[in-house]
Order: C-alpha cells, then structure tokens, then sequence
C-alpha cells in the first residue's frame, strides 16, 4: 500500500462542521444575482440535487439525458412567470443554499422551512405540504409508531434518515423514543438497507415514501404520516427583489391552480390515501427494462463523465508533479526562509481532507473576492493535494541519489541549480517512476471527490442513473469497467516506462 | 599553481589538517600519501572547494579561497579550472559515457553541442573508450568508468586536475588501465595532484611526494627521497 493510497478521502463530520462554521463566520459579499442581472441573463439558475430523487428531481429512467420531477417542472413555471428560463444546477443536497450568490439564484429542492433557515436566507411563501412517513419491510416486528417506544427484538430500533432532513430533525428531538438515529446521504440508499434488514425503517417525506412504492414493493408505511411541514424555496438575503419575483409568481401559482393541476399530474395530492390502499393489497414489483436498454440509455451519459474524469485528471496530475517537485527541491536545498514555509504547505495538504481544500477553494475564496469555476476549482484543488504527497515522493527520490553526483556535479563546474536539474531530478524521476503511476492511478479515482462541489464525473453520475433507475449492481459494473478500461492502459503505461528505463540502464555497450 | 598556506581544517574538535603548507609548479605531478585518516583526501577536497577548512588560505589556478564558507561563485569559478576525479567515479548513470563527458562543457562553458560532441569522441579515444562511447556507466567495468570520469573531467580544459585515490575501488589490472592514463596526461605536462597509496605509481610519475601524518606534512620532496628507490 503506498502512503497516497492510505491517505483518508472521507468527508468527516468534524471538517464539514468546521467547513461550515469557516463559511458561517466569513461575511458575504453580495456577489448574488439580482433580479435584474437574471433578467438581463434570461436565465433563472436554480439548484437541486439530481442524487436526491423523485419525485423531487430525477434522472428519467426512459430517457437518461431528462431530468424530471415535480420541481423541474415548479422551476420552469417559474422561471416563466418571471420571463426567463430555468436553467439546472447539481449541487450536493444539504449543501445546496452555499450555491446562492455563487453558482445559482434558488434552491428548489425539498427544504422544510426551519427557523434556522429563516434566519439565514429568504425563504418564500411555502409551494408544497408534506408529512413523515415511517417505513419498514412487511414482515419486520415494527407494526406502529407506538412500537419505537419500546426497543425492537435487537435493541433500540435502528431508523434511516436523510441526512440535514426534518426526519433527522424529528427523530434526534424525540428522546423518548427507542431508537438509533442513522444518516443517510440518499432516501433510496436508505430504503435499500431497510430491504436488506440493516434497519429496521426509514424515516422520510411521504411523498418520496410513495413515489418509492412501487420499486421497494417489500416495504410498507408503518402508522399514518405525521410531523408535517413545508417546502421552501430559498434564494440569498442580498436578492431582495430577485426573492420578491420569486414569491409573487408562485402567489399567482397557487391562486390561478397550476399549481394544484402539476401536484395532480405528478399524483402528489392525497398521496396518503394512494399508500393505504397499496398497504392494502400486494403490489406486484415494477417491470425492468432489458439490461441492454438500460446501458444503451446510460452509457453515452457515463461516457461523458468518464471524459470529465480523464480532464480532472490530466490537467492536474502534471500540475501536481511541477509543484511538489518544486517543493521538494526547495525543502532539500532551497534558502533555510524557505522551507518551513515548504515544510507547512505540505503538513497542511498531507493533514487536511482533500473535500475540505476543494470547499475551501470553491466556497471560501469567492469570500475574498476570487471565484473559480468549479471545474478550475478541482483542477486546482486536486493539484495542490496531489502535489504534497507528490513532493514527499520526490523529496525521498532525491535523497535516493547518492551524494557523490552531486559532488561530481559541482567539481565539474555546474551551479547548484544545474546539478539539481541535469543531473540529480533525472536520476530522482527515474527512482520515484513506479510510486508516482500509482498515485496518478489513484487520482484518477479520487476525482470522485469533486461532486461535491458541483462537477459531475462518472461516480457521480453513475451514482444519480443507480438511484433513478434502481439498477446499482448492472450500473456499477459498467462503471467499474469504465474506470477499468481507464486506469489499466494507465497500469500498462508506467510498466513499460519501467521496463524501458531498466533496458535503457543495461544496455550493452556498442 | 598551488600555494597552499598554513591551512588548517576543524571537524567536531579535531584538527583533521593542521598547520598544511605546500606548493605545486605547473605542469608538475604531486602525490600525496599516508596512512589512513591523516588527512589526504580533507586537503584534496579543499582544493576545489567541496570541503571548507577553518584556518589558511589556498590559491590555485589563480583563484584564492580563504577560510571559511565559500561564495557559490567563486567555488564555480575555481571548479572550471580545477577538475577532480573520484575514488568511487561518480559517473552519472542515466546518461551515456559520451553524455557524461560533454555535459559539462555544453551547460557550464557553453559549447556547442556538435563540438562537445567532437571533443568528447577525442577524449574518450585518448582514453582508450571511443568504441564505449553510447554505453551507459553500469555496462562498464570499474577501470573503464574511471576512464570515462578522466575524460570527462578532461572534458572542461582544467589546468589543474585532482585525483582522489582513483585506483583504490579497481583490480590491479584495471588500476593498471588507469594509471597509464594519469602518467600520460603527466607525460603531457598536467599539473596534478593525487591522492594515492600506490608507492609505484608515486615513483613512476611524481614531481614531489607529500606524506601526510595526523593532519601534518610529515615529509617533502622527490618520490625517492621520501619513498625509497623500490618496493610498493
């Protein structure tokens, strides 16, 4: 196992806290687009998380390249009742409104309106009524909410929630309750480990506990719905107007019964009755689609992140190797000023989680004044993390050359910097070759991480088609394949770069 | 060429050199030998800088270097005069043997590739090597390679080279193939200084003998004087 390959890739709670508590604490400032630059723009930016699933926003399973859903179709209407069109933004869900005033106008997306988010951003007028629902397998013991007071036949019940969600909310604040509470990053994730008794049930919106019926037909509504609240949309503090237009075209929504006529066509009005009476009787799994229709529909949409992965990776791995060379060179024999600054630079990249520089470039810097795409933004921040490691790796390849060269470059004549460039870096490149392909490998998986600030690669997309389509185990093969058929020739590549460098060092003499 | 004065060099409270005083005319031949740890090496190393010394001064090739740190620049101006080859060779292994002996002159002096090229190609072929000349360094045998570090160190035009037991890693045979190349630059009236303790290769070649003792010049002069008329 190398050292990058060990390294923690995990978003931990304690760095999103912090990450949130630094976003919290830097003032904004007002780079939010107002009513009049969206209507100059005649786009409306509205952001959601595909992930999250319908009946919200999702990935059309017939059409893999349409996103559908009851807030697709809000968003339009809205957007067009302001005069303009509504344009899609992914964003990872419970970090959605850290878009506004950056890469979107609006969040429309399933947030319940709370007093904290009442605080924080404008909340419009409320566009949707849901209630919890409790779901768990037909067979499992918890037959009623009544049931959570007492613990279940293996302790406390274990209950899925989204995470960030009033579910989540309501179950940590019932503290008479047996339970344990289990986050989630997706509902459908969390139905799938209540079908495979990880849970004992879920906690959700009834209306994604019904839109979800007929695809986990093992699973049942436990006791009515309860706990209800309402959707909102939320748009920055600084777009005042932008947030009046906004509530004003929703008013004529409601008030003219478009809005009314979308719950119907999206069978959203009296969803609770639809549940009882599917309680009622056994409903038979939904029909699948052939496997080939399946990949004929997704692979052009996988194929398109995988090109994303393969950009992430090849403009920054080179850009990571010039600076952690550059900083190697400088720990080892740069101006003594210099390197504790070097060495600090790396203590910070080597210590830090990679998701959080990415949050920090992305989120934090437009706080300062400078705003990256967040396509710049990954490049970038996968460069600076890989460089750190990258820097350890030459560091330890040029401790590697035995310090004769040097000398022998020196008493030829040759500047410090001239024997580091002709004559100690090639011996190190060709020292530190096999550790530097596995990391460039293992970039190219970590590139994965970049979702989380809006680019969508392949495990990102593949992770969007498995939750609208149900289809993960057929869908995760095609894309293990794909990272396959990207990261072997890459294998390949650094195997016969070795072999030549050896056949190059054993060359018989002429 | 060589004034060395009242040099001294301290490492970790030990007098290494203590007190070294000596001269080497142009185009003369001077070994230095002694038992092990007497010093030779610290005052080669001085010579040309890869080694600073606490108290004296050094002038060679018309550059002086007192005690004490060096200037870069100034050391990179006594090492394009003063060339060194090594006990241990120190060829660089990623480049050819040709590679090895025009690299210095292309980046230090600024020669002309094809030039270099020239150049070397004659080097190697005084050296016996031309037909080695694309080989790399791990291909060749121990007194080949050291061959190729003359060369390459002949490489720059030095006025004075510099010899840091160059035969002691080799096999009599190959020392053999080696030392007839150090008598022929001698032959050839370059000024040399060598730190061996081959006392054969001392009588055959040296102007003077300077026999090092605990950091001190314990005797001076003719290679008979101080090393007998036979023997090794």
């Amino acid at each position: 196992m190398t050292p990058a390959r060990q390294r923690e890739r995990g978003c931990r709670p304690w760095w999103l806290l912090a990450a949130v508590w630094l976003l919290a604490a830097v003032p904004v400032d007002g780079l939010a687009a107002e009513l009049d630059e969206v209507l100059a723009r005649g786009e409306l930016v509205w952001a959601a998380d595909q992930e999250g699933g319908g009946p919200h926003v999702y990935v059309d399973p017939e059409h893999p390249t349409r996103l559908i859903g009851f807030e697709v179709e809000l968003a339009a209407m809205l957007a067009a009742e302001i005069g303009v069109k509504a344009r899609f933004q992914q964003g990872q869900w419970d970090r959605l409104p850290l878009l506004l005033g950056r890469a979107a106008d609006c969040v429309i997306n399933g947030f319940e309106s709370t007093p904290e988010r009442a605080r924080d951003w404008h909340c419009s007028r409320p566009y949707f009524a849901y209630a919890l629902q409790l779901v768990a397998r037909r067979d499992s013991a918890l037959d009623s909410l009544d049931a959570l007071a007492k613990e279940g036949p293996r302790g406390p019940w274990r209950v899925g929630v989204l995470t960030g969600s009033a579910a989540e909310i309501e179950m940590r604040r019932s503290t008479d309750l047996q339970v344990e509470v289990v986050g989630f990053d997706g509902t459908v994730d969390c139905l799938e480990q209540v079908r495979g008794r990880v849970i004992d049930a879920a906690l959700m919106d009834d209306c994604i506990a019904s839109f979800n019926a007929d695809r986990f037909g093992e699973l049942r509504g436990v006791g009515r719905s309860f706990a209800g609240g309402t959707y909102t949309i939320l748009t920055a503090p600084e777009t005042p107007r932008l947030s009046a237009a906004i509530d004003d075209a929703l008013g004529r929504l409601i008030t003219d019964g478009r809005l009314k006529a979308l719950y119907d066509r999206w069978d959203l009005a009296g969803r609770q009755q639809m549940l009882l009476l599917r309680d009622a009787a056994e409903v038979p799994p939904a029909q699948r689609g052939s496997l080939a229709d399946l990949i004929r529909g997704a692979l052009p949409l996988l194929l398109r992140s995988a090109g994303m992965t393969i950009l992430l990776s090849v403009a920054s791995f080179p850009l990571a190797i010039l600076i952690g060379l550059a900083v190697a060179v400088g720990r080892l024999h740069g101006p003594a000023w210099l390197r504790p600054f070097l060495s600090g630079y790396v203590e910070l990249l080597r210590g830090t989680p990679l998701m959080l520089q990415l949050y920090a470039l992305f989120f934090l810097l437009p706080k300062v004044g400078l705003a990256l795409p967040a396509i710049v933004a990954a490049i970038l921040g996968l460069a600076m993390n890989y460089s750190a490691y990258e820097s350890e790796i030459y560091r330890a390849g040029l401790k590697a050359v035995p310090a004769g060269q040097f000398e022998a470059a020196l008493a030829l004549g040759m500047t410090k910097w001239q024997s580091l460039r002709h004559v100690l870096v090639p011996q190190a490149v060709r020292i530190v070759m096999p550790p530097v392909t596995s990391d460039f490998i293992a970039l190219f998986k970590d590139t994965s991480v970049c979702s989380a600030i809006t680019v969508i690669e392949l495990t990102k997309r593949y992770s969007v088609l498995a939750l609208s389509t149900g289809r993960i185990a057929e869908l995760a093969i095609v894309t293990a394949l794909l990272y396959l058929a990207m990261s072997w020739p890459l294998s390949l590549l650094s195997r016969w770069f070795e072999r030549r460098l050896e056949r190059r060092s054993e060359r018989a003499p002429g | 060429m060589i004034e060395v004065d009242s040099l001294a060099a301290i490492r970790s409270g030990n007098r290494i050199l203590d007190a070294v005083t000596l001269t080497v005319a142009e185009g003369t031949v001077t070994t230095l030998v002694g038992p092990s740890g007497g010093g030779k090496s610290t005052l080669l190393r001085c010579l040309n800088g890869l080694e600073t010394f606490t108290e004296g001064r050094v002038t060679i090739a018309g550059h002086e270097l007192g005690a004490g740190e060096h200037l870069p620049r100034a050391l990179e101006r006594v090492r394009r005069d003063v060339g060194m080859v090594f006990q241990g060779f120190n060829l660089f292994p990623h480049l050819s043997a040709i590679d090895n002996v025009t690299l210095a002159p292309r980046i230090v002096r600024g020669v002309p590739a094809p030039e270099a090229r020239r150049r070397g190609l004659g080097l190697l072929e005084r050296v016996g090597l031309s037909r080695f000349a694309e080989a790399r360094p791990a291909t060749l045998s121990g007194g080949q390679q050291q061959r190729v570090a003359i060369a390459r160190s002949l490489a720059m035009e030095p006025r004075v080279m510099l010899f840091d037991e160059p035969t002691s890693a080799l096999d009599p045979q190959m020392s053999a193939e080696v030392l007839d190349v150090i008598v022929e630059l001698a032959r050839g009236g370059q000024t040399m200084v060598v730190v061996t303790h081959d006392h054969s290769f001392a009588r055959r070649a040296a102007t003077q003998v300077v026999e090092l003792v605990a950091g001190r010049v314990h005797r001076a002069g003719p290679a008979a004087e101080i090393l007998g008329g036979a023997g090794g």
